[in-house]
Formats: structure tokens, sequence, C-alpha cells
């Protein structure tokens, strides 16, 4: 029928069936026939359950076959199973075969008995069935007319051949079988068992199979879970670790065995820790270890301390930990330990920006300082004015006012205290030994004016050339201040170039070595000078040139250049324009010339040598 | 009665208050200084002065906020702003908003006489 399936062969190549005829057969056995049939009754009335199974153990014996056994269609028709075996297949109980291509199906298709040899060339999966059969001899089983099922007889030797009185052995069986199927209510009892453990073991794999399904699918979850807290872990530089108090069993995270820079997995011991909290530190295990034993109990911690890595550089550590209990109702601590050295730099940086800006703000604001300044030497000096001209008129006056001029004198003179009064008060306020006290670059701190002011250097049309000079010794001083007066120095130059429309508004800033350890600085600028004969006036308290001016900037900072020991002073240029030069004395040591001079180092010297 | 015309003078600056109403008494006016535009709004010299000398940056009320209440008080006196802050933006906004003259101090007597020469003739 389906010789056409590839790689089987045909059913009619399997059948021996007309052969029954031709062997020699036996004698008929009528006698066991008689005893097979009386034990089949008996057990049919003794134990009706077991009818199948005794059925096949007849068959086996009358037949003197390997094996024997009943198929009975299920009840969806689409398989038989193998509802009794006796003789080697009895372990195969259960099993079964496919209702349209196996040998029960042949033998219900063309409804008459049938020999089969080797019919695993054929049907495949019953080379499965060990052990092979030589030959099977199958005929139909019929309740109430209709085939259900088959019996049959296998020989696997092929020195046993079935025939003629063999196959008529196995119909009369049959015929008696088909009679006690149908009176016997546990043989539909045992089909719909059988049905119902089929069903309940497809159910159970089915179970099993959703079980695992689900196993996997939380095991993923669980697997996806630890990676995110891994990663969220190794995001946040934050490792975790639990310490159960009892057993005194410390677990690390992998992320803090990494913010340790330890190899994960090694036991966590304190003298492991200690490798690498920071000398100076309490680690935070070490604190919790501390408290609980000063006075037990559940305590939540928070805690900073610091990590000495080997390569000598720190990490800062920010901890946190909260007492909870595991499953077992023990005391265990949970702690979470983030490395904030990161978030540490940035602050320190900003820290660092911020007081730089305060620092250049303050550059910027001697302008503001001389303003405000200004105000207060402008009361008294117009009191003193005042005064001076009421003097003058009582003195003038027929009589002279004696007695008024003389008491107008006096208070120009109170006037005249309370303006030096003020300017006192602005040297005390220049000459503030504080700590600022530091190595100051002079190439450095005159580009950061320069920096500061290239806005207004570009609006007024100067053209600025800086010529600083290689490996200038440092000098020491408050580096503010002295920014304070390179700023005024330019912008005093500025400002004297403002007219001028015939030449180049040129202004050259230089920084070089002087004899005797000193360094200069001199602003020079193509200005419109000065029309005095005596250029140091220039550096006199409210002397100015300027119409909105104080005459307190060069003032000022002449007062800040002789505190650092050095000199300021102005000439004229052989061209136009005039010439402001600093000298300061350098740092005097060997090493000098390096950045990296140790400040303490410097200050302590400076401050021997009675310095500022 | 006295006919001299009354210069009242407002500065917190007591070095002012001392020296500026003797120079003005030398010049032939009636002078007097106050400390506050407080303490010069609550004396009976507003009705009776000619002139008003008057500071303009002072704690309290300052000197523009006086003379706003002045208009207010329709109490038009002729106003010379005297301030120690050298603003040059100061003086053209005054002198828009109704002063005689604004004078950076320290003036002296000839620019303080022509200020108060104008002030008067108006």
């Amino acid at each position: 029928m389906e010789a056409s399936i590839p790689g089987t062969v045909p059913l009619e190549a399997l059948l021996l069936t007309d052969e029954l005829r031709n062997r020699p057969s036996r004698a008929p056995q009528h006698e066991e026939e008689n005893r097979a049939l009386v034990a089949l009754t008996s057990a049919l009335a003794d134990s009706p359950q077991t009818i199948l199974q005794t059925l096949a153990d007849e068959v086996l014996a009358i037949l003197d076959a390997g094996s024997a056994g009943l198929s009975l269609l299920t009840k969806d028709k689409k398989r038989f199973y193998w509802a009794a075996i006796a003789g080697a297949w009895r372990p195969h109980i259960g099993g079964g075969t496919p209702r349209d291509f196996g040998p029960c199906g042949d033998v219900l298709d063309h409804n008459i008995p049938m020999l089969f040899t080797h019919w695993e060339r054929r049907y495949h999966y019953l080379s499965m069935a060990l052990p092979l059969a030589d030959e099977g001899l199958l005929v139909p089983f019929y309740v109430n007319g209709e085939a259900v099922g088959t019996i049959w007889a296998i020989a696997h030797s092929n020195s046993r051949k079935f025939d003629a009185e063999d196959l008529r052995l196995l119909e009369s069986m049959g015929r008696f079988a088909s009679a006690a199927y149908q009176s016997v209510d546990s043989i539909e009892n045992l089909k719909s068992e059988i049905t119902a453990r089929e069903k309940a073991e497809i159910e159970l794999r089915e179970l099993t199979d959703s079980l695992e399904a689900q196993v996997q699918v939380r095991t993923r979850e669980l697997r996806r879970s630890e990676a995110l807290l891994a990663e969220a872990q190794r995001l946040s530089s934050t490792g975790s670790f639990s310490w159960r108090v009892a057993t005194d069993e410390i677990t690390w995270s992998e992320q803090l065995y990494r913010i340790y820079e330890l190899e994960p997995g090694m036991p966590v011991t304190l003298q492991l820790i200690r490798t690498r909290v920071h000398p100076g530190d309490v680690s935070l295990i070490e604190r919790m270890k501390m408290v609980h034993s000063a006075q037990g109990g559940a305590n939540d911690f928070e805690w900073q301390y610091r990590l000495l890595m080997p390569d000598h550089s720190i990490k800062y550590m920010h901890a946190v930990a909260h007492a909870t209990h595991d499953q077992d109702d023990q005391l265990e601590y949970i702690a979470a330990v983030q490395d904030v050295t990161a978030r540490r730099l940035a602050e320190e940086a900003a820290d660092k920006a911020r007081s730089e800006l305060s620092r250049v703000a303050r550059v910027m604001s001697l302008g503001a300082l001389t303003a405000s300044i200004a105000h207060e030497v402008n009361q008294p000096l117009s009191g003193i004015m005042t005064n001076a001209s009421t003097c003058l008129r009582m003195l003038d006056a027929d009589p002279p006012n004696v007695h008024g001029a003389r008491e107008t004198a006096r208070r120009t003179i109170r006037d005249g205290h309370r303006a030096t009064e003020v300017i006192t008060r602005l040297r005390t306020l220049f000459t503030k030994k504080d700590d600022t006290t530091e190595s100051v670059d002079l190439n450095e701190a005159t580009r950061e004016v320069i920096a500061l002011s290239l806005n207004e250097l570009q609006r007024n049309g100067v053209s600025l050339r800086p010529e600083l000079a290689d490996n200038l010794p440092l000098v020491t001083g408050d580096r503010v201040q002295l920014q304070q007066v390179i700023m005024n120095l330019l912008r005093n130059a500025l400002e004297s170039m403002n007219g001028v429309e015939d030449r180049t508004r040129q202004l050259l800033i230089k920084t070089e070595r002087e004899e005797g350890a000193r360094v200069c600085l001199s602003v020079q600028d193509a200005g419109v000078g000065f029309e005095i004969d005596n250029l140091d006036r220039l550096f006199e308290a409210f002397y100015t040139t300027k119409s909105d001016g104080m005459g307190m900037g060069l003032s000022v900072s002449r007062s800040i250049i002789e505190n650092h020991q050095g000199r300021l002073w102005a000439t004229r240029n052989d061209g136009p324009g005039v010439t402001f030069s600093i000298s300061i004395p350098c740092v005097t040591r060997t090493t000098t010339d390096e950045n990296n001079v140790d400040r303490n180092t410097i200050s302590e010297k400076q401050r021997a040598a009675g310095g500022i | 009665m006295d006919t001299r015309p009354l210069i009242s003078v407002v500065d917190d600056d007591e070095s002012v208050r001392e020296s500026l109403p003797d120079l003005l008494k030398e010049f032939g006016f009636e002078a007097q200084a106050f400390s506050s535009a407080e303490e010069f709004l609550a004396s009976d010299s507003v009705g009776q002065t000619s002139c008003l000398l008057l500071d303009v940056a002072m704690p309290g009320m300052t000197g523009p906020d006086l003379k706003r209440e002045l208009t207010i008080r329709r109490r038009e006196i002729p106003i010379v702003f005297i301030t120690a802050h050298r603003d040059e933006n100061v003086r053209p906004r005054l002198i828009a908003q109704g002063a005689v003259e604004c004078l950076f101090k320290p003036f002296t007597e000839t620019d303080l006489l022509e200020a108060l020469n104008a002030a008067l003739h108006t």
C-alpha cells in the first residue's frame, strides 16, 4: 500500500501468509487448546481484570511463541496500544503502533490474519522493539462484529516457523477473547484507565515541561537581575557586602573586589582588608565590629574612609550598612560601599575653580576698590577745601575774624588727619601679612592678566606684544596683589593711548632676569606721556592726570611692590610714551628655576630672612 | 526778621556739616546743617529754605528720595547736589531730573558760588 514511502519495502515483501498453507503443519493440538480455554474461562471467573494478560500468557504457551500479546485501538482510533504482552516483549506493555502504518493496521485494513517476516524493514520503529521479530502472526480481534484490535504471536528465532495449526489455535483463542471482551466491563475500564493514564502522562509531561520552562524563565530573570545588579554596582562604583555576625562570615560582591582591586572570590579577612585600607583610617567593617563588640545590638552605619592602593593612589569610600536578620533569624549586616573618588576629585576641582574665580574677581576689583577709597578720601578733602576758603575769607574781612579763622584752620588740620587715616588704613589693607605668600611665576601671572584684559585691549585697538623670558626665576609673594599691580599698569598704559591716532597703539609687556637675583617686569606704552618734570610724582597719592582718576592706582601699586622688597618706577621712552618697571628679588635657591619648589620651605626661608 | 536767604545743608558727613555752613555765612547767607533727609523734613526750615545743598548717597532717605518727597509736598526748593562719588554719569541724570547743579567733592568755592547763584535766580 505505502510502497512509495522512501527507504521502506512494500507490505507484500513482508508477508508469508500464503506459506502457512504450504508449510508442513503439526497435528491439531486439541488437548492443549482445551486446557488453554479452561484456563481462560477460570481466569474470566476469578479475575476478569487480568483476562487479557491471561490470554497473552496462554497464546504464548500454546503457540510456543517468543512473545505474544493483544493490541487494542485507542478511543480516538489513531493508535494501537499493547494492552497485554507475554514473553520477551513483556517490558513493552503500554507501547504500541500507529493505526495507519503498522502490522495491526494492515490486519484490520484487510480484515484477515497475516504472517509477517522482519516487519521492521517497512515499519522502522519496530526495530526499537527488541528482540526483533523473525515472524509475526496476527489475527483480527472483533467486538460486536467490528475489529477493534489484534492478537499476535512472535517468533524471535528462525528455528520456529508458524504453520496452519498455529493460525487455527490463534483464531480460536481470538474468538474466545472476543466473547470475554464483550462480557467484561473491566476491559472497557481498563481501556479508559489506560487512556486516562496516557492522558495523565501527557498532562504530567506537559506540566513538567511548563514547569521546566518556568524554571528556565525564572533562571533567566534571576540571571538578568543579577547581571543588572552587577551592572548597576559597576556603573555606580558601588560594591556591597554582608556580614553574618554569629558566624563572622563576610561575603563581598564582585564589584567590591574590583574597587579594592583584589582577585574576586578571595576569602575576605580583616588582614586582607587591612592591606588596602589607608593606615590612618578605619574601614566600615572594622568600625562595625568595634561598635558591635562595644555595645552589641543592631545598628545602622554611615562611614567614610580611604583606601591606599598599591600604586599609592587614594580612593575615597562612602559606606552605609543596615542591620537585618537572615532566614534563620540571625543578625546580618548588609552594606553598600561606594567609591566616591571621582566625586571627591570633582568637588575639589570645583572648589579650586571657585577660589580661582574669586581670585580673578579680586584682581579685577582694584578699580572698584579705588573708587570706594576715593569716596572715603573725598569727604575730608571737601572739608579741607571748604575750611580753607572760609579761613581765607575770615582773614580778608575788615576787621579780620582771627578767632574764626583759627577755628577753621584747626578744622582743616583735623580733616587732613582724617584723609591720612584713610590712606593708612589702605596701606594696612595691602601690607596684611596673611597666608597668601607663595612662589609666583611672574610670566604665568602676567599671562593671566593679559587673558583677563584681552577684550579691553581689542576694544581700544591696542596691539599687545608680550616678551616673557624663558626660565624666569620664581618670586615670593602675594600672587593676587602682584596681578593687581600688573593689571593697573596695563590699564594705565591702555588709557594713555586712548587719544593716539597717528601711530600704532603698541603695548609691550616684558619680563627678564636681572643682576643680583632679581626679576624685572616692564610695561611700555606709546601713549601721550606725562607733562611733568619728575615722573616720581605719579606715585604720590591723589596725583592724577585723568579727569575721572583719583590718583590712587599707582600709589597703591608702589606700596604693594615695596612690600615685596621691590621697586616700581617710571621712565620716559626714547620715542612716545612711558615705561613702568617693577623689580622684585627672586627666590634665592639653587633650585629656583624649577616650578615645583616646596612652598613651605620657601616661606620658612623667607620668614627666617625677615621677609614679608 | 532776617532777610538773608537760608541755605540748608543736608549731609551725613560731619566735616561737611561743620565746614560748609561757615563758608555759606561768609558768603552772606543764612545756613543750617542737617545730618539726614528725615531730620530736615522734620524741621521748620523746610518752608524757609531758599536753596538746598543736598548729599546724594546717605543712609536711609537718599538725596534724590528727599527731592521727590519735596515735590510731592509741593515744596519746590532749588537743589544743588553734592557728592563724594565721582561718577560722570550721575551729574547729567540729576540735572535732567530738575537739580540746578551737581558738585563733586571736593569742590572749589567758585564752583559753589556759581551753583548757588544759579539756584537763587531760577
